[in-house]
């Protein structure tokens, strides 16, 4: 006997609501992290000035902010509009959480400009269930004063995991503190996942028969065990036990990427993995008191990850996410909510967001702006996204991140390569059955 | 003996309906979020995705997943360390020498102690884990004051002993409560009968441990029957402090249980954790509710 879902997950809503502030509906309603204020906030307060309707917008801290949208889209509560991780669109939208916005985008002048691959990532049985902000890339920055002291040339341009170690371990000998910042662990989430795991892993094997990646996309199955995923956790083995280039306690400090953005501003890093959005983020990601470019690129620079170094691995690699902006199956008036979602997404209010913040364009009225292609930063990052690729965004891919983030953290522990693989094999056999799961040798 | 309902009550049944019904409806709620849990941890229910609608019964797989696999015996180990040390050892220790040093103390020195363990205890759980954190980091203050200036190089207490920093920093946050329960406790101690012990020719850990003790246990009992259950099921500090890390060091049954109930999404398996801590928590209550009772 199957219960009503709503039901079922009161209790869950009762737990969010004594955790964390409620949302009082008005008229249309938003729920955005505060990374994305430059360019949600002057969207409601233009369609408040249009129409005249008041906005009752909630904006969340990015830590437990996907967690808030679960649970808030499972018990019905969710403000009209949404923004969301794009990883999390296709479960969503499988739950039958969100709205298909198929309709009412072909009303929309603007929507001919988005580019039709980036849909896929909110997208569902081929239906488009949310928009874009923005895509990404990912890449090893690094700061040039450390760099220097630790005698390394400029540009720095690894070929291969073992220059990035080398250049680490040089680092380290100059007393810098966190020479390698590699995402490990649970709280870092999909960071660990994005910006650690999977950078390494498409570099560890020949990307023949999808060896290097978590899912076996033609077959349909998760790869439970693969000489990419265990060079991959060798690698952190290598950073986090082994040569010890960074604690692994920043990646469980109170706020994580506070920390390590501080610690980039004091010269403490000397590598960071990560991505795009770090050329504004490092000092806000909503733009306010952003030094200038020239000023940035003074301080920091970055380098493509580059494969393991094996003549059968990609040279670099690169894959890509986003946020995305979605509606809650639940809004009550969609009309006015999907106002409100275009004209977040107005020509004018995107365009300036997304070239302002150095984000890479997802319509082409903004990539084939002067303002854009003359961004010498976005033209640089934009050819890295040439090669890219995206994550295993099918249902059950968000037990699947959790328990690979899980891995690195049990490397973190202490745990070997080879139990650590084993305990991984084991919990997707566990969810996902014994013949949806691949191992190879 | 039936107890006699009070005669204006008897006389008025729908008052007696009226002021029963919150009671009763206060129970429904509390059984309904019990029976929640319980019904749901025989499912394969999950927050997001195809499983929150068309969920299933799983049997017992839930509860044997707690023992084959990663994850429950771990937290289990790291809780028990966890409340043993921050909560029984720590702040019911510490509370209680408090109690009996200031006992009878008047002035500033006692108001200085007591405001000081008052504000700990009263601190937001956010604030204290920011404070605790930049305090035992690498750079923090007890590297900056203590450790370097002894010539030492500085620790990442944050890195090397997380478990033992928050074990401190619940100890320092919840010694308060302790505290309070004790000094009232130590206040109802009639002093007659501690002079009586004096004048027996007892030293003051005989009047301690054969006089005092014996008649607070009950207080005893009940503080340690609080704190377990506060500790056991504590989250906030721990997850604001370490997230559960690094690694898995500080990673305990509340943490375990937020991880696997909102980031992997899995409520049935959540609800199969959480009903287990209800009946280890459950089990602690009535041995210690069982300690209460008076020796015959």
């Amino acid at each position: 006997m199957k219960k009503p879902t709503v039901l079922a997950l009161l209790p869950s809503l009762a737990l969010a609501g004594s955790l964390m502030p409620s949302v009082a509906m008005a008229d249309v309603s938003i729920m955005y992290p505060e990374f994305i204020t430059a360019l949600v906030k002057p969207g409601i307060e233009a369609y408040e000035a249009n129409t005249g309707i008041k906005v009752n917008a909630v904006k969340m801290p990015t830590v437990g902010y996907e967690q808030r949208v679960a649970v808030d889209l499972a018990a019905g509560t969710a403000p009209d509009i949404v923004v969301m991780d794009s990883f999390m669109v296709a479960e969503l939208a499988s739950a039958n959480y969100l709205h298909p916005l198929d309709a009412q985008l072909k009303g929309w002048d603007q929507y001919k400009y988005y580019i039709k691959s980036l849909l896929s990532v909110a997208s569902y049985d081929d239906k488009v269930y949310a928009l874009p902000t923005d895509t990404d890339v990912r890449m090893l920055w690094y700061d040039k004063s450390v760099m220097k002291k630790a005698g390394i040339a400029l540009p720095w341009s690894p070929k291969s995991w073992d220059d990035v170690l080398a250049a680490s371990e040089k680092i380290k000998a100059q007393g810098v503190p966190y020479s390698f910042v590699l995402p490990a662990g649970t709280k870092r989430a999909e960071a660990t996942t994005m910006q650690g795991v999977y950078m390494a892993l498409l570099g560890a094997d020949t990307p023949k028969d999808d060896r290097n990646r978590l899912r076996n996309r033609k077959e349909g199955k998760w790869i439970g065990d693969s000489p990419a995923l265990r060079r991959t956790l060798e690698l952190y083995r290598q950073v986090y036990v082994e040569k010890q280039l960074t604690p692994a306690s920043i990646n469980y400090e109170t706020n994580v990427d506070a920390f390590v953005r501080t610690a980039i501003t004091k010269h403490q890093v000397g590598i960071l993995a990560s991505g795009s959005w770090e050329f504004s983020c490092i000092w806000d990601c909503n733009g306010v008191n952003l030094p200038s470019v020239e000023e940035r690129n003074a301080v920091l620079g970055w380098a493509p990850w580059p494969g393991m170094g094996r003549a059968d691995t990609l040279k670099t690699t690169n894959i890509s996410g986003g946020w995305t902006i979605g509606m809650a199956q639940s809004a009550k008036d969609k009309k006015e909510a999907f106002k409100l979602l275009t004209t977040i997404f107005d020509h004018g209010n995107f365009s300036e967001w997304t070239v302002a913040e150095h984000r890479m364009g997802v319509r082409t009225d903004i990539t084939e702006s002067p303002e854009y292609t003359q961004d010498a930063y976005l033209a640089k990052a934009t050819k890295l996204a040439e090669n890219t690729t995206s994550r295993d965004t099918f249902p059950g891919y968000n037990v699947v991140t959790q328990l690979i983030q899980q891995a690195t953290g049990n490397i973190l522990d202490g745990m070997s390569v080879d139990d650590a693989i084993t305990e991984y094999k084991e919990s997707l056999i566990d969810e996902f059955g014994e013949d949806q799961v691949i191992v190879y040798k | 003996m039936r107890k006699k309902i009070n005669p204006w009550l008897a006389g008025n049944i729908p008052l007696l309906v009226a002021v029963a019904l919150p009671a009763a409806l206060f129970l429904s709620v509390l059984v309904y979020f019990a029976g929640w849990a319980i019904t749901f941890s025989f499912t394969d229910l999950e927050t997001i995705g195809r499983k929150s609608v068309n969920w299933d019964w799983v049997g017992l797989k839930n509860y044997i997943r707690l023992f084959t696999r990663q994850g429950f015996l771990q937290s289990l180990w790291v809780t028990v360390i966890f409340t043993f040390f921050s909560a029984v050892i720590g702040q019911t220790i510490i509370g209680f020498l408090l109690a009996v040093a200031l006992r009878g103390k008047r002035g500033l020195l006692k108001t200085t102690v007591e405001v000081s363990i008052m504000l700990g205890w009263l601190l937001p759980d956010i604030v204290a884990a920011f404070l605790w954190s930049a305090s035992a980091s690498q750079t923090g203050l007890i590297n900056r004051v203590i450790i370097e200036p002894l010539g030492f190089a500085p620790i990442n207490f944050m890195n090397d002993y997380a478990l033992v920093v928050v074990i401190i920093a619940n100890t320092w946050k919840g010694s308060a409560w302790s505290y309070l329960l004790f000094s009232a406790a130590l206040d109802a101690v009639p002093k007659e009968i501690i002079e009586a012990a004096k004048v027996d020719g007892t030293t003051p850990i005989q009047r301690l441990w054969k006089v005092v003790i014996p008649m607070i246990r009950p207080h005893i009992a009940t503080n340690m029957l609080f704190i377990t259950i506060w500790t056991f099921t504590y989250f906030p500090l721990i997850y604001a402090l370490t997230g559960g890390g690094p690694g898995n060091d500080t990673n305990v049954l509340a943490i375990f249980l937020y991880q696997t109930s909102f980031d992997v999404h899995r409520l049935g398996y959540g609800s199969a954790i959480s009903v287990a801590m209800l009946l280890i928590v459950g089990a602690l209550s009535i041995f210690y509710l069982r300690l209460l009772k008076e020796p015959k």
